[in-house]
């Protein structure tokens, strides 16, 4: 208990309850989320959605440690070492997937628990840079620890989790399954006091410090709590791919979460799930081009983040003060990391 | 002021040093509960280093810091605002780009914070205790005079409201003892004025301060007691009257041109 | 190779000569890609595929058009350079003094850049072809054989220190470069003191292309030219930028030294994987306990 507080304790709480407008939202797209295998049964699109709910927990999660204040580059990394927990503990042990999944949680988490204290104590570009390297590192582990990773072919022919997801729909309905529980729980967490505490230090450490918060400790289990949650990421995407290779967890394919973050506008996870909607699912249409494909994805990046690093919130904020005539306060993280 | 009884917050032979630099040198002075300290020195004579090697930014080269009986020499912030000693810093007071009302609710984290399940599952404890503090909150912005403010952007309140809802946000996390590096600097003389006054107010509810500054005028018209610094040490300590009378003061600290001027501080400051 | 095959004199002459050319290209990448950082805070992640250009340069000035080697490679790197002010006046120049919006934009220009190149030219790889096959041999009456050196070897070193020794002149002992250096301790006030900010940009930017695009065309001509040609020395780029300090100009270059020869000699004794291992070990480690490097200055 406090000491000596000057105020005494009340009671009767104000609660907020969402508004009528965002809970139509959701219900719509709730609907939509599951009608979309049944409508487009059989289709190539499922197979995109089943992708986007995968980059949706990679989005989200990398989002607990951007809050934070930090940008990490070595996301994919954590992914691809749940990816390959999943994998080997399958395929070389005979695991069950259920059980497997734990392990490609527990592993990242690990590995996030042991890398985590040592790079959090960087801060701004100096954290950029090193997880930068770190990504690089594990992807030479990948490489080259040959017997288990199989090298830089990777691993072939990686079953289903269980048989009856070798349907498509099936594999889309699980991996819903655990976007929406990932995700949710991370809009949560963010929502609560610890939420609140996050925010408060990334805009204020010093101050949030001196109000009591435990910041180190907090960035240190949050760190953890992504790679964990990553590796449920990475186990379903190989699980799906049939094939895992150490080419897809580089420190370009980690800035993929990043910027779908930054599209999302950096401190927001339904923009988070938004970014990787777009990331995903525009290239996978324009698949018989792969290379203009690319380019243009490059180009994209290019011209938003020259005229609006706050991402397509700071889209929706500037189109909604030109409807409604007002200044509209963007003070996106992006900027503010900009400024410095 | 009371000088009986164990003191709040003693500090003894502490010592910060940066390489060669000896920034503080053998500090030692006592805070008792309902006390306002203040300590003065020119720039760069060590007050920041001493406050920042006390509120553990920085773990002193030497010394011992003792709060309501626990040793804390060297605890990490986070830790002495457990125990009820919370600091303000000099450039980053306020959230400015969060309401009057949140920045309070970021300030009393330690009175919100159910523990991890609790937060996340937003519990009977959890709402129970937000419910709490945002009364108290209410209570806090009217007694500071901020209640008009509840719902604006810090970032947009001229800069005295900015400097008092500093103080709020240290008070939601209701300290036992406060310390203020440069409340008053850049602020205009109404504004000084209206500072003080909260200050004492703070401590008419029961807390102790500490308050860092340069201005005389203000440390003088405030504080119990007045500790000079000077090249990292002790040059006087006492009631304000004492210290300024003090020929080492007046000669390093003020020069002996302005020995005029602090005999008529001295005459102001027993009014207060 | 065993260890006590390796420690005759000769064979350490041969590799420190490999250990120094291949320095000498990580410390013109890296010099490009901190002057850039200095001057404009732009972290330059498309840095590897203006080397690629530099590549594509000489591939076609000296082996379509049989450019004189020693012609070639600064005219591929000039040429570069001169055609990059397309990207410098319609990307990077929004980026200037936007460190974290540079690093995510600048990536987008690698993924066009490299993806145009796949485009133009296909993926596969293709070899520029040696311009020096001889070896020089010499030493014999010293060591008791002779030490066998490539001759591209030398060639690529002696090529790198004189655009290194250009560069240090420029930068030095000219009006452009106290420009330069006035505009990497503070843009404001040297604009303030009359320095017009946008000219030191752009010759800054055509510096930084030409070494990089110079070193891109070495680099190709030692290894490989295709499209992935500017993955590897942007990694490198990168690690001996922070080795030695981001935005230090001798930091890049003790950086680049520090990097290029233990790589060299770790590869040598141990094989590739562990000398990677080891850099990023200890470039990672430095970091965590001086996160500004060697020489630069912390903030």
């Amino acid at each position: 208990m406090s000491p000596q507080a000057p105020l005494s304790l009340g009671a009767a709480p104000p609660r907020t309850m969402p508004g009528a407008g965002l809970l139509a939202i959701s219900a719509l797209a709730g609907a939509v989320l599951l009608a979309w295998p049944i409508v487009f049964q059989g289709s190539f699109l499922v197979y995109i959605a089943t992708l986007v709910m995968q980059f949706s927990i990679g989005a989200c999660s990398l989002q607990l440690i951007i809050r934070t204040g930090h940008i990490s580059m070595s996301h994919q990394a954590f992914v691809g070492i749940g990816g390959y927990t999943s994998v080997i503990l399958v395929m070389k042990a005979g695991w069950a997937w259920h059980f497997a999944l734990l392990a490609a949680i527990a592993a990242p988490a690990l590995a996030g628990a042991v890398i985590g204290p040592i790079l959090l104590r960087l801060t701004g570009k100096y954290f950029v840079l090193v997880t930068f390297l770190f990504g690089e590192i594990v992807r030479l582990v990948f490489i080259d620890w040959q017997s288990m990773t199989g090298g830089s072919n990777g691993i072939f022919e990686i079953p289903k989790p269980y048989p009856w997801m070798n349907d498509p729909t099936a594999y889309y309905y699980v991996s819903l399954g655990f976007a929406v529980a990932c995700v949710g729980f991370c809009i949560r967490l963010m929502r609560s006091e610890i939420g609140r505490a996050i925010d408060a230090m990334r805009e204020g450490p010093n101050l949030t410090e001196c109000a009591g918060v435990p910041v180190f400790r907090i960035k240190v289990v949050m760190f953890i709590i992504a790679c964990g949650l990553s590796g449920v990421m990475g186990s379903l995407n190989a699980h799906m791919n049939n094939v895992i290779t150490p080419g897809n967890y580089g420190p370009m394919e980690s800035l993929n979460l990043v910027v779908m973050n930054v599209l999302g506008g950096m401190t927001n996870m339904a923009g988070a799930i938004i970014g990787a909607v777009f990331l995903i699912a525009l290239p996978e249409l324009l698949r018989g081009y792969v290379e203009w494909q690319r380019v243009f994805y490059g180009i994209i990046l290019i011209v938003v983040m020259a005229s609006m690093p706050g991402g397509m919130v700071e889209l929706l904020a500037r189109l909604r003060s030109r409807l409604t005539g007002r200044e509209a306060h963007l003070a996106s993280a992006v900027a503010a990391e900009g400024r410095t | 002021m009371s000088t009986g009884g164990a003191p709040l917050l003693a500090v003894e032979g502490l010592s910060m040093t940066f390489g060669a630099l000896k920034a503080v040198q053998d500090l030692s002075f006592t805070v008792h509960d309902g006390e306002i300290l203040g300590i003065i020195g020119p720039n760069g004579a060590g007050k920041t280093t001493a406050v920042n090697a006390i509120s553990g930014t920085f773990k002193p080269t030497a010394g011992r810091v003792t709060f309501d009986g626990h040793l804390v020499t060297g605890f990490a912030p986070h830790r002495l605002a457990e125990l009820g000693l919370v600091r303000t810093y000099q450039a980053t007071t306020v959230y400015g780009t969060q309401t009057v009302r949140e920045n309070c609710r970021r300030g009393a984290f330690l009175h919100l914070y159910p523990g991890f399940f609790d937060a996340l599952i937003s519990s009977a404890k959890a709402r129970a205790m937000r419910a709490a503090v945002e009364k108290e909150i209410d209570r806090l912005l009217d007694w500071l005079g901020l209640a008009q403010f509840a719902d604006t952007e810090a970032r947009n309140l001229p800069y005295g409201v900015q400097k008092t809802l500093g103080m709020a946000i240290a008070m939601a996390a209701r300290p036992r003892l406060i310390m203020l590096d440069e409340p008053v600097a850049g602020l205009s003389a109404e504004e000084t004025d209206h500072v003080r006054d909260t200050i004492k107010r703070i401590r008419a509810s029961g807390i102790s301060a500490i308050v860092i500054d340069h201005n005389m005028r203000f440390i003088s018209g405030l504080c119990d007691r007045v500790l000079v610094i000077h090249h990292g040490q002790e040059l006087a300590i006492g009631t304000p009257a004492e210290v300024m009378s003090h020929p080492d003061v007046i000669e390093a600290y003020l020069g002996k041109g302005h020995a005029a001027a602090t005999a008529k501080a001295n005459h102001a400051a027993p009014g207060h | 190779m065993s260890f006590t095959d390796l420690l005759t004199p000769v064979l350490m002459g041969q590799v420190l000569l490999d250990g120094m050319s291949i320095s000498s290209i990580y410390i013109l990448i890296a010099l490009g890609f901190t002057l850039l950082f200095g001057i404009m805070r732009v972290v330059n992640f498309a840095h590897g595929e203006f080397a690629m250009l530099g590549g594509w340069g000489l591939y076609y000035l000296y082996g379509q058009f049989n450019v004189p080697f020693l012609l070639a490679v600064p005219l591929a790197g000039a040429i570069v350079a001169v055609c990059s002010l397309v990207f410098e006046q319609f990307v990077f120049r929004f980026f200037y003094q936007k460190m974290f919006q540079s690093m995510i934009g600048l990536l987008g220009l690698s993924t066009a850049m490299i993806y145009t190149a796949v485009i133009i030219w296909d993926a596969y790889e293709r070899q520029i072809p040696p311009a020096f096959t001889s070896t020089l041999e010499f030493g014999e009456s010293i060591f008791g054989e002779s030490l066998l050196l490539p001759t591209d070897r030398v060639v690529v070193f002696l090529v790198s220190m004189a655009t290194l020794a250009a560069f240090y002149f420029l930068i030095m002992h000219t009006r452009m470069g106290l420009g330069m250096r006035a505009a990497a301790q503070d843009v404001e006030v040297a604009e303030a003191m009359g320095i017009r900010t946008r000219t030191v940009y752009r010759q800054a930017f055509l510096l930084a292309i030409f070494m990089t695009a110079v070193a891109g065309a070495l680099y190709g001509q030692i290894y490989f030219l295709s499209y992935e040609l500017g993955s590897q020395p942007l990694l490198k780029a990168f690690i001996v930028v922070i080795l030695g300090g981001m935005g230090s100009i001798p930091g890049a270059a003790l950086g680049g030294v520090i990097l290029g020869m233990s790589e060299t000699f770790l590869a040598t004794l141990f094989g590739a994987a562990v000398s990677n291992f080891v850099s990023f070990g200890v470039v990672i480690l430095i970091l965590i306990i001086r996160p500004w490097g060697l020489l630069g200055k912390p903030e």
